[in-house]
C-alpha cells in the first residue's frame, strides 16, 4: 500500500498558449485532510479534474492510491470520490434516487447498494427527507447530500471542491464533522476552499497555488513560520493623524492603532521613529501570522478576476 | 466494470417523467395538431365530393335556353339554383354566395351573337375559375347543339401497378405521420436539452469521474430517448387508428422498424444540436428552427406531393422527407410490406448515422 494516496509528478494542463497548472509535484499522505489553497484561477479545479480524470493532463502524471490516471484510468476513478464545486444533483429525484444512482456507476448493487445508501443518507443528516425531491431543499441540504453523492462509494481519497459555498453555521459545521469523521475512519481527503478558517481547523497539510504553480507546501505551522513574515506589532497611543504620521516615520503598516513593523527592517529606529512623530507606545510584542497573511504574502494583494 | 446502462435508463425516464413540458411537447401538442389538420382536410374532402352550386337565370323569354338550364341540373357536376332575375346571379356571386352563375337573357340567341351570360370572378384562383369555365361552357354548348352523344375522344389510363392498387388517402393518413414525425424529432431537442442540463448542473462532471467509459455514458444517455421517440410515434399512431379511425393497409412490424429508424434520427440529432451549442438557450433556437424547417421542407405541414418538383427534391435532403414516403406507402398502399419501404428506412438509419457522425466529432466529453 503506497504511503501517498494522491501523486502528482510534474501534471500540468494547457488551454491553447494559456498554462493553466505548470508542471506541478504534490503528495497528499494516506489518511490525512489535506488543503489545496489558491486565488480565482489558480489552477485549484484544473488539477482536481486531472485528478478525478475529468480533464486529461497535457504533460506528466498522477495516480490515485497507486493507480496511474491514464494507465489504469478506471481504477484510479474508483479509488476517489469528487464534490463538485456545483451542487451536482438531479433536482427532479429525491436523495435516495440520487445516491442510488451515482452508487450504481460503482457497481454498487443489492443489499450492499441499499446499506450504503441509507449509510450517506444518515452521514448528510437527511433521513426524515429521504424521499422529497432535491428541488425543495435549502442550499445547506443540498451541499451535504452533494457531499454525500461524493463519498457513497467509500473511495479512499474524497476531493471536495470548495464544499461550503453559500450554506448555513450549522451545515457548515455538519459538513466538517462529517468530514473528520471520514478522516478518522482511514479516508484521505483532498480540500480546497476560500475560507482560511475552515483549513486552518481541519488540514493537517496546505499547499497553496498561484498561476498554475505550487507557492508554498507544508503544514500551517510550517508555512507561517516561513511565509508568516512573524515581526513586530506596535499598539500606539495618540490621536488619528498622529498615528498616521507615526506609521509613515516608521514604514510600517496600519490597522487601527496597530501598527505592523515588517521583520527584515531593523526595528529599533522604527521605534524610535514613532516616538519622534508623537506617538505613545502602549504595547509592543511579536506579530502572530495566520493563514490569510501567508496567503496574501505568496499570491499578493491584486484582484483576481478571472 | 460496472453496468450502467440500466441505471441511467430508470434515471433518465425519472426525470422525463417529473417534467409535464416533455409530455406536452411530445404528445399533447402532435395529437391537438392531427385533430385539427385531419378536421380541416375532412372539410376540404367533403367539399371536394359535393355537387359545385351554380345560381342561374333563365328569362321565360328564352326558350331556347332550357336545354342549357336542363344540362347542367343532369350533369351530376352541379346543384343548380335558380335566381328570379339577372341583377340576383350577379349580387350573389359578387358576395361570394356563388362561385359562379349563368344568366341566359330574353334576347338569348347564340347564333346572332348574343350568347349567355357567365358571370365569375376572372381574378380568382386559376384551379377553381378555370374548371368551371371549361366545363359550364362545354356543357351549354353541347346543350345548344344538341344531337346524338357524341364518341369518346379521350380515354383515362391510370399507370399505377394494379398490384400495387392504393386507396385514396384519408385525412388522417396524411396528417397522423406529418406530425408524428414533425414532433418526433422534438425529441432531438428534449435530448439536447438533457445534455445542457447535465454540465450546467455539474452531474456530467460527477459522471465523468465515475469509472465508465465516456462512450457508455454517451449510449447510456441516448437509449431512452429512442426508446422514448419509438413510444411517442407509436402513441400517436395509436391515437391514429383508434380514435381517428386510420387504417394501416401494410406492414405493422414495417412500420415499427421505420418508426425506429425516426426515432435513431432524432435523437442523433439531438446530439448534434447538443455539440453545437453550449447553453440551453442556445440549444432551444437553433434546435426549434432547425427541426421546423426539416419539418416543412420534408413534407411534414403540408404534403411534398404537391410541392414543385425541385421541392419534392429538396425534399429528400432531410430524414422527414424519407420517412414520410416510407409511411405513406405502408398507411395507403395494401399489403405493402418490409420491401416497399426498404430505401426509406435505409436512408432515415443513414441521416442517423450522419447526425451521429457529426454530432461525435463536435461532442466535448471534458466540461
Amino acid at each position: 500500500m503506497s504511503e501517498h494516496v494522491l501523486a502528482l509528478k510534474g501534471l500540468g494542463k494547457d488551454y491553447g498558449a494559456r498554462k493553466a497548472v505548470d508542471a506541478i509535484d504534490l503528495d497528499v499522505k494516506r489518511g490525512e485532510i489535506f488543503g489545496l489553497l489558491g486565488p480565482n484561477g489558480a489552477g485549484k479545479t484544473t488539477t482536481i479534474s486531472m485528478a478525478c480524470g475529468v480533464v486529461a493532463p497535457t504533460r506528466g502524471r498522477a495516480a490515485v492510491d497507486g493507480h496511474d490516471i491514464v494507465d489504469d484510468k478506471f481504477a484510479a476513478r474508483r479509488a476517489i470520490g469528487l464534490v463538485p464545486q456545483d451542487l451536482a444533483l438531479y433536482d427532479e429525484l429525491s436523495p435516495r434516487q440520487n445516491l442510488t444512482f451515482f452508487a450504481q456507476l460503482y457497481g454498487l448493487a443489492g443489499t450492499e447498494l441499499a446499506s450504503r445508501v441509507d449509510w450517506a443518507i444518515g452521514v448528510a443528516g437527511l433521513a426524515d427527507r429521504a424521499g422529497d425531491l432535491v428541488k425543495t431543499f435549502s442550499g445547506g441540504m443540498k451541499r451535504r447530500l452533494n457531499l454525500a453523492c461524493g463519498m457513497i462509494h467509500k473511495p479512499t481519497l474524497l476531493v471536495c471542491d470548495e464544499p461550503t459555498v453559500g450554506v448555513d453555521p450549522q451545515s457548515r459545521r455538519h459538513i466538517f464533522d462529517s468530514i473528520k469523521r471520514l478522516r478518522d475512519d482511514g479516508m484521505t481527503v483532498l480540500y480546497t476552499s476560500h475560507y482560511m478558517e475552515e483549513v486552518e481547523e481541519l488540514c493537517d497539510r496546505v499547499a497553496i497555488m498561484d498561476a498554475g504553480k505550487i507557492v508554498a507546501c507544508g503544514s500551517i505551522a510550517e508555512l507561517t513560520t516561513a511565509h508568516g513574515g512573524g515581526g513586530i506589532e506596535v499598539e500606539v497611543g495618540g490621536d488619528d493623524a498622529i498615528v498616521e504620521a507615526a506609521a509613515r516615520a516608521a514604514g510600517a503598516t496600519r490597522a487601527g492603532s496597530l501598527l505592523h513593523l515588517d521583520p527584515r527592517d531593523t526595528w529599533a529606529p522604527a521605534i524610535t521613529a514613532i516616538e519622534g512623530a508623537g506617538a505613545t507606545i502602549k504595547r509592543l510584542g511579536a506579530r502572530r501570522a495566520d493563514l490569510e497573511t501567508v496567503f496574501l504574502a505568496l499570491t499578493g494583494r491584486g484582484l483576481r478576476d478571472s | 466494470m460496472p453496468g450502467i446502462l440500466r441505471p441511467t435508463i430508470e434515471k433518465e425516464i425519472l426525470l422525463l417523467k417529473r417534467d409535464p413540458r416533455v409530455l406536452v411537447r411530445l404528445i399533447v401538442m402532435p395529437v391537438a395538431f392531427i385533430a385539427l389538420f385531419g378536421m380541416a382536410f375532412k372539410g376540404q374532402e367533403r367539399r371536394a365530393k359535393e355537387l359545385h352550386p351554380v345560381i342561374v337565370f333563365r328569362d321565360l323569354a328564352a326558350s331556347r335556353g332550357v336545354a342549357i338550364v336542363e344540362a347542367l341540373k343532369g350533369s351530376g357536376m352541379f346543384n343548380v339554383v335558380e335566381a328570379k332575375n339577372a341583377e340576383e346571379v350577379r349580387a350573389k356571386v359578387e358576395k361570394e354566395d356563388f362561385d359562379v352563375g349563368v344568366v341566359i337573357d330574353h334576347d338569348f340567341d347564340p347564333l346572332g351573337g348574343r350568347p349567355a351570360h357567365l358571370v365569375i370572378d376572372k381574378n380568382g384562383p386559376q384551379q377553381k375559375t378555370q374548371p368551371l369555365i371549361g366545363s359550364i361552357s362545354a356543357i351549354a354548348t353541347r346543350a345548344f347543339v344538341g344531337g346524338p352523344p357524341p364518341p369518346k375522344v379521350v380515354d383515362i389510363v391510370d399507370p399505377t401497378d394494379p398490384a400495387h392498387a392504393q386507396e385514396q388517402a384519408s385525412p388522417f393518413q396524411l396528417t397522423v405521420p406529418g406530425n408524428a414525425v414533425l414532433f418526433g424529432f422534438f425529441i432531438a431537442l428534449t435530448c439536447a436539452l438533457g445534455f445542457a442540463e447535465e454540465r450546467r448542473s455539474g452531474t456530467w462532471r460527477r459522471l465523468l469521474a465515475a469509472p465508465v467509459p465516456a462512450w457508455k455514458l454517451l449510449v447510456a444517455k441516448l437509449v431512452p430517448y429512442v426508446a422514448l421517440g419509438m413510444i411517442q410515434v407509436g402513441t400517436l399512431f395509436a391515437i391514429g387508428v383508434f380514435a381517428f379511425g386510420m387504417k394501416i393497409q401494410g406492414s405493422v412490424i414495417a412500420l415499427a422498424v421505420l418508426t425506429f429508424a425516426v426515432a435513431c434520427a432524432a435523437t442523433a440529432c439531438g446530439l448534434m444540436i447538443a455539440s453545437f451549442s453550449s447553453t440551453e438557450k442556445q440549444i432551444s433556437s437553433l434546435g426549434s428552427v432547425l427541426i421546423l424547417i426539416m419539418g416543412l421542407v420534408g413534407g411534414c405541414m403540408f404534403p411534398r406531393m404537391l410541392m414543385p418538383h425541385v421541392m419534392q427534391q429538396i425534399g429528400l435532403g432531410v430524414p422527414h422527407g424519407w420517412a414520410l414516403d416510407g409511411y405513406y406507402t405502408l398507411l395507403v398502399r395494401s399489403g405493402a410490406g418490409f420491401a416497399d419501404v426498404m430505401p426509406q428506412i435505409g436512408a432515415v438509419f443513414g441521416f442517423a448515422a450522419l447526425f451521429a457522425l457529426i454530432g461525435l466529432r463536435r461532442f466535448r466529453f471534458d466540461t
